[in-house]
Formats: C-alpha cells, structure tokens, sequence
C-alpha cells in the first residue's frame, strides 16, 4: 500500500509541474500596455527602446509590452491582462475614474521641467496673417487639429477657446481634423486649408530646429509669459502617465518605479518624474464635458434618470398629487363660490322682496292713518277755504254796495293770501306722508320732529288737545339717525292715540311729550289721560290688525313697532303714573357722526 | 235797529282765527255791528260789558276746554235773551241735534254760503227784537199787576178765568158787593175794561199766570 502511495503522490507532481512552471513564469513577467495613439508601429518604435532600458533595470523580470487604442487599454484592464498602463494625461484620467488605475510616474520633457506643466498646446497661424492676433480673433474662422481625442494636439486649446468664450464644437472657430502625424496640421495651415492649427507645445520649437520649418514662418497666438523653451497658447499639463493597475503588486510598482526613477533622459529628452497632481486635466475635461465627465454631455438625461428616477418618480408622484388636490380644492372653491353666490342672489332676492313688503306696508300705514284722519282733514282743510270764501264775497258784496275801503280790500286779501297757503301747507304735509318713497337716514333734532309733528297734527285736527313737550337731562341739542318722515309718522299715529283716547273720556287736558336721553338712545314718551288698558290689551297692542276702535284698521301701531324697530329702537306701552291714561315709550339711536345715506331708489316710484 | 242804542251786536265765538275775522268781515260788509270771541271764556268775561240791545250769538260747536254746547247751556241758565246759531262741522249732526233741543235758534255746516249765514244773523237778530218787545211787553204787565193789592190780584185771576162775581164771591168767601167794589178797582188800576183783556194783561205777565 506504501509503496502505491507513493506513486500517487510522484503522479500528482508530475501532473502539477507544468502548472507550477508556468505560475513561476507568470509572477517574472510585468505587462504593460501602451496607448498606440500614432498607430501601431509609432508606439512600437517609440516604446521599445523605454522597454529595452526598463529590462535592463528590471533583471529577472521579463516586460510584456502590448499596444492598444483607447477602447482597448479600457478592455485589457478590466480583462486583468496588464500590471501597468503608460498613456496620455487626458486618457489617464479617463483610466483612473473607469478602471481604478493609479499614477506612479509622470513623463516630463527634461529634468529640469516641472512634472505638473509638460504638455500643452500652441495655436499657429500664418506670420502674415494680420486678421489674427489673438485666440479670440479665431471667431468665424477655421482651426486645424490632429484628432478631436488629441490632449496637447487639441483639447488644451480647446479648454483654452472656451475659456476665451468660443467653441469649435459650435463652430467658432471651425474646426479641421486632418489625422495623424502631426505636421498635417503645419501642411494644412501652410496650405491655408485652415486659418489656424492645432500643435502640441515645443512641436514648433522642434520643426525650426530641425530644419522642416522656416522660423518665423508661423506665429503662436496668446502666447503665454514664461514661454521658454516652448511658446504655449494654453496652460500646462502633466505629461504622459506611468500608471499600475489596481491588482498590481506594491512591491512591483515600487521596482517599476525605482527602475523608471533611475532611466536617464532618452535621446528625446524625455524622463520619468514622480507623478504629478492630475487635478487640472480633470478640471479641463470636466469643463469639455469629455472623458470621465462625457456623461455630463451624452447621457445626462438617461443617468440622471438611472441615478434619481426613485426620486424623480416621487417627485412625479407628489407633483400630480399636489395637482390632483389642487384641482380637488379648485373644484371645491368653485362648488362653493357657486354655492354661496346662490345664496347670497337668493337672500338678495328675498331682502329686495321684504324692502318692497316693508315700503308697502309702510306706504299703506301712512295711508291708513291718513283714512283715519281723513275725516277731520277735510274740515280742516274747509277752513281755510271758507275763510278765503267769506272774504271774496265780502268784497264782492261791498263792491256791490260801493263802501269797499282800500284798507278793507288789503285786509280781506292779505288773510286770503296767508289761508291759502295754510292749505298748501297741510295738503304738503299730508302727500309728503302719503308719497311713496324710498328710505333714508339722517341726523335730526329729535325735539324739532316732535315739533313738526305736532304742528301737522294740529294742523290735521281741529279742536286737538294741545302737545305739552318737555325735555329731560340737558334739555335737547341731540341728534337721533333716523327717516324723518317715518318718525314723524310714529308720532302721528300715537298722537291720534292719545286723542281717541282722551276724546273717548271727554278729557281736554294735554296729551304730555317727553324726551330725554338715555345711553345712546333718545327715548321719546307720549302720556294721553284717556281710561288707559287693561293690562292684557297691552301685550296685544303691537299686533296688526289688533284694535279697539270701531273705525281702526289696526295697522298703525304694528307700523310704528316695524318703523322703530327698523331704526334699531323699542316701543311699549305702560300704564301711565298716576293714571289714568296710556303711556307709549320709543327709543331712537343717536347719530354719532354718521354721515347720511340714501337708499338708491330702485325706480322712480 | 231803530236807534243806535237798540243797534244789535252780532257775537262770533271761534277758536280759530282767521275764520272768525272772515265772519266779523262779511257781517260787516252787510252793515252789521260785530264782535269776535276767541273762546267761551273770554265771551263770558266781556258779557258784562255788552251794550243792552237785540243781537245774537254765531257759536262754534267744537272749541277746546269749554265747548260751544257748553256756553249755551251757562248762558240758558243765566238768562240770556241772545239767540244762537250754532257752526258745526263735518260729523257733528248727533252734536247739532243737541243744541236744537237746547234751544239753538239755528245751525250751519260748515262750510256754508255767505247768503245762509246772514240770513240766520238777520233771522237771529229779529227773533232777538221780539223777544226784546215781548220783554219789555210783561214787564209794564207785571208793573200794573204790582199795583194790586194781594186780594185785589185774586179776584182779577179768577174773574181772567171767566168766573162770574157771585162765583168768585163764593170761592172766596166773601160778599158779591166786595167783589164787585174789588172789580172797580182792578179795572181801574190795570186799565182795563174787560175779562179777556184782563186775561191777556195777566198772560204777558205770566205765560203760566192762568193755570
């Protein structure tokens, strides 16, 4: 059994050599791939004298060098093919944010350039072009470059035209890409194919030197301070990277590195330097939109959605349920609105209606206190024309007899004059009370109303008890806020009260006024001396159509209690003190200076 | 009428005053003598002061405190010889009808024709003159009835009555010839020559005298 174990175990090593052979191999070699940005054989002649120096600082190692295009460094990298990657700055970066490769060494032009500011780009033109001075003077005219994936060969002046406020993606200036090598762009502009080309800095300095182009030939445009030994139109950057891959050993990045350190500058110039800040190439391509930052360009909408659409659906969301509440409110508002517009036409409606009730009722009481009068009015109204019918035939009776004096005929005419107008003046008085109209409010003295008043009811009454006013407290100088001739018709009423009243117990004495102020209110009191009320007819008296005449509609104190009411008042009756007799007691607001108003009379009723 | 001492007064009592001067100068106008009172209380105060002669009284039925009804009831009771025409206005019949029984010589509505109204003072004031005469008649009556003695105007009541001289002997109780001697002397005295005219002597006198 021993002795078959053993084989197994010689078998299984046997088996396993090969693996381990190659596993050994794998760990001595370093891949690096290269950005072929000139093409395949550019890069392998340039690359390879690097490879052959770093082999010689690297012994036991075998280097690997591969060349790609842009697309394909990216796909090597994440394939894990390659340990270290050497490209330009603005792919660098690209790298570094897509791949997560990091930067061991910076190439610079010599020793003595600053890592941070190796590559850049010169615009040329023409020495005899005059129309063009300036980078900005480049507007509407047209630009020569190598590629549009150029760094130093067209997006420094790229960044650098935009910061001037132009942009050849907009055409400003146009631009021309002629491809690779570079001195198509020298040829182009030579040419006057383009007003203006693209190069990368010391690309000039270079072409004088060696003779392809006679100095002087081309002009650089803003050409910056501290241009030496190369004139630039833009900014510096770093130059190409030397850049480990994320699974890279340290160890190997640090031989690599210390090896990279040690090469000499090549016959170019050229060295490896500790790696710059790439800061600043990141900052120009974020602004070109281009690189790492093309998605600010190219997929905004689609990544912005991919990043935030739970966002942006919740936004969505809230804004149609915000829309939808608003329209739920709207609606709401306008059912409302609808609503209360209806009920404010129909209260409208019904308060022009009851004003129309009111000025009617209104109209009929005045009416029926002038029926209940009316018997009187017409004596009344008799003696002034009697007395003017006395007086004419006098005259004409003396005329006959032929005794008429002057003086005689300026008696008899002077009294018919002043009868005729007492006439007038009661029949005023009677159709201002009896004309329909509409109402008002206006400052009164409520003892000059009582007056009037009581002259038209002495006017309308022969034979009328006399009124006896008096006044409480500082004796008058108020104003009540009231429609004069609707008080004035309270009064009548209560004063022909107060006459039935005292004519039904054959009484002659005064029928008393009083008017006195208390809080706000003028209170007016009208005392008759007739047999008063039993005590349950009061509580009846304010009803319409309650009465205890044989003649009374029954309307007139149910006016008054609506007249005074509508002036915001009270009105009751008491028994007087001492009896017997009635007292009627109405209070009128005070007008503190209000101003007057009319109601606009709807018709010229 | 006749001489300016009988010359009638014509009294308009109205409250109201343009309507009392109107009457005072249609009465004027007709050559009457008036005179306005406001009310029947300054008609009473100025009574005393009237001129004695015929007249008359135009009275407002309604006037205040003291109506005309009134002043005609107070002037009844004191005796007064004026006749009243009563003024009444619209609905005061049941008022009018009252003063009529009163002894109201007349009433006018107001308002009335001027010829109306001077025909009731003219009436008036005639009704006023003959009770003027018929006044002063009874009182020369009542003067020649004072001459008698106590007896004598017994014996001239019953021989008024028609009662022969043995009767109002009898009645009396007395003798024929006294009654005879009486009868001389009331003949004699009252100057009259005759029953029937002693009759009427006593009638002026005394319109309830023969009862």
């Amino acid at each position: 059994m021993r002795c078959s174990l053993r084989s197994i175990s010689v078998l299984l090593l046997l088996a396993l050599c090969p693996l381990l052979a190659s596993a050994t191999e794998a760990s001595r070699q370093v891949r690096i791939g290269v950005l072929a940005w000139q093409g395949l054989e550019e890069a392998e002649v340039r690359w390879s004298t690097l490879m052959n120096r770093l082999a010689d600082q690297l012994p036991g190692r075998e280097l690997v060098l591969r060349h790609f295009d842009l697309a394909g460094v990216a796909a090597a990298l994440k394939a894990g093919e390659l340990d270290f990657v050497v490209t330009n700055p603005g792919h660098y970066v690209f790298l570094e944010a897509e791949s997560g490769i990091s930067r061991i060494a910076t190439l610079v032009a010599d020793n003595a350039s600053d890592p941070a500011h190796v590559v850049g780009s010169a615009v040329v033109v023409l020495a005899d072009r005059q129309d063009i001075r300036r980078l900005a003077d480049l507007q509407g005219h047209s630009l020569a470059a190598v590629s549009p994936d150029a760094f130093g060969g067209y997006q420094v002046a790229w960044g650098e035209l935009r910061r001037q406020g132009l942009d050849p993606e907009q055409g400003r200036p146009a631009p021309v890409f002629t491809g690779f090598p570079m001195s198509r762009v020298v040829e182009a502009v030579l040419n006057g194919d383009a007003d203006a080309g693209v190069l990368r800095v010391c690309l000039l300095e270079s072409l004088e030197r060696d003779g392809a182009l006679r100095p002087g030939q081309l002009r650089v445009l803003s050409p910056r301070p501290g241009g030496a030994p190369c004139q630039a139109s833009a900014p510096l950057y770093p130059g190409w990277a030397f850049a480990a891959a994320p699974h890279t050993p340290p160890a190997l990045s640090r031989d690599v590195l210390v090896a990279l350190l040690a090469l000499t500058p090549d016959a170019a110039g050229q060295s490896w330097s500790v790696p710059a800040d790439y800061h600043t190439v990141h900052e120009l391509l974020r602004a070109l939109q281009i690189g790492p930052y093309a998605f600010l360009r190219e997929t905004a909408w689609p990544s912005l959605w991919e990043r935030y659409w739970p966002w942006v659906c919740g936004l969505i969301l809230t804004l149609l349920a915000w829309g939808a509440y608003t329209l739920h409110v709207e609606h709401l508002v306008q059912r409302r609105t609808r609503e209360l517009t209806q009920a404010m036409a129909a209260r409208q409606r019904l308060e022009v209606q009851v004003q129309e009730g009111q000025q009617q009722m209104d109209h009929l009481s005045r009416l029926s206190v002038l029926g209940e009068l009316s018997g009187t009015l017409a004596h009344e109204l008799n003696q002034p024309l009697a007395t003017i019918g006395n007086y004419a035939r006098s005259l004409l009776r003396r005329q006959d007899s032929g005794n008429l004096a002057p003086a005689a005929l300026r008696l008899a005419a002077e009294e018919i004059a002043s009868e005729s107008e007492r006439a007038a003046g009661i029949l005023g008085g009677i159709r201002a009370l009896a004309r329909k109209r509409n109402r008002v409010r206006e400052a009164h003295d409520p003892v000059a109303l009582v007056g009037e008043a009581g002259r038209l009811f002495a006017g309308m009454l022969p034979g009328a008890p006399e009124l006896q006013v008096s006044t409480g407290g500082d004796g008058g100088g108020w104003r009540v806020w009231v429609d004069p001739l609707q008080i004035q018709q309270v009064l009548l009423n209560l004063f022909k009260n107060a006459w039935d009243a005292q004519r039904a117990a054959d009484c002659d004495a005064p029928i008393e006024l009083h008017l006195e102020q208390v809080g706000s209110c003028c209170v007016v009191a009208v005392r008759d001396h007739g047999p008063g009320l039993a005590p349950e007819m009061q509580g009846r008296l304010f009803e319409a159509f309650f009465t205890t005449k044989s003649d009374g509609l029954g309307l007139g104190l149910s006016i008054c209690k609506t007249i005074v009411e509508a002036h915001g008042g009270e009105i009751s009756a008491a028994a007087a003190e001492p009896g017997p007799g009635l007292v009627f007691r109405f209070t009128l607001p005070l007008a503190e200076g209000a101003t007057p108003w009319h109601e606009n009379p709807s018709d010229d009723r | 009428m006749t001489d300016s001492a009988d010359l009638p007064l014509i009294h308009v009592v109205d409250d109201e005053a343009p309507f009392r001067r109107s009457l005072l100068f249609l009465l004027e106008s007709v050559g009457w003598q008036a005179v306005g009172h406001a009310s029947a209380e300054a008609f009473l105060q100025a009574a005393p002061a009237f001129p004695p002669g015929g007249g008359c009284i135009v009275l407002d039925i309604r006037m205040p405190r003291v109506s005309g009804l009134e002043l005609q009831r107070r002037l009844l009771a004191a005796g007064s010889p004026f006749p009243v025409i009563f003024m009444t206005g619209h609905g005061d019949v049941e008022l009018a009808v009252q003063a009529m029984k009163d002894g109201a010589l007349d009433f006018l509505q107001k308002p009335f024709k001027d010829q109306l109204f001077l025909d009731a003072v003219e009436r008036a004031v005639q009704v006023s003159h003959e009770r003027h005469a018929a006044r002063q008649r009874r009182g020369e009556a009542m003067d020649i009835l004072a001459r008698l003695s106590s007896r004598e105007r017994e014996v001239a009541r019953l021989l008024a009555l028609g009662l022969a001289n043995k009767e109002v002997a009898r009645l009396l109780g007395i003798s024929d010839n006294t009654v005879h001697v009486h009868r001389q002397r009331v003949m004699e005295k009252s100057g009259t020559g005759s029953a029937a005219d002693l009759a009427r002597l006593i009638l002026r006198a005394d319109p309830g005298g023969l009862d």
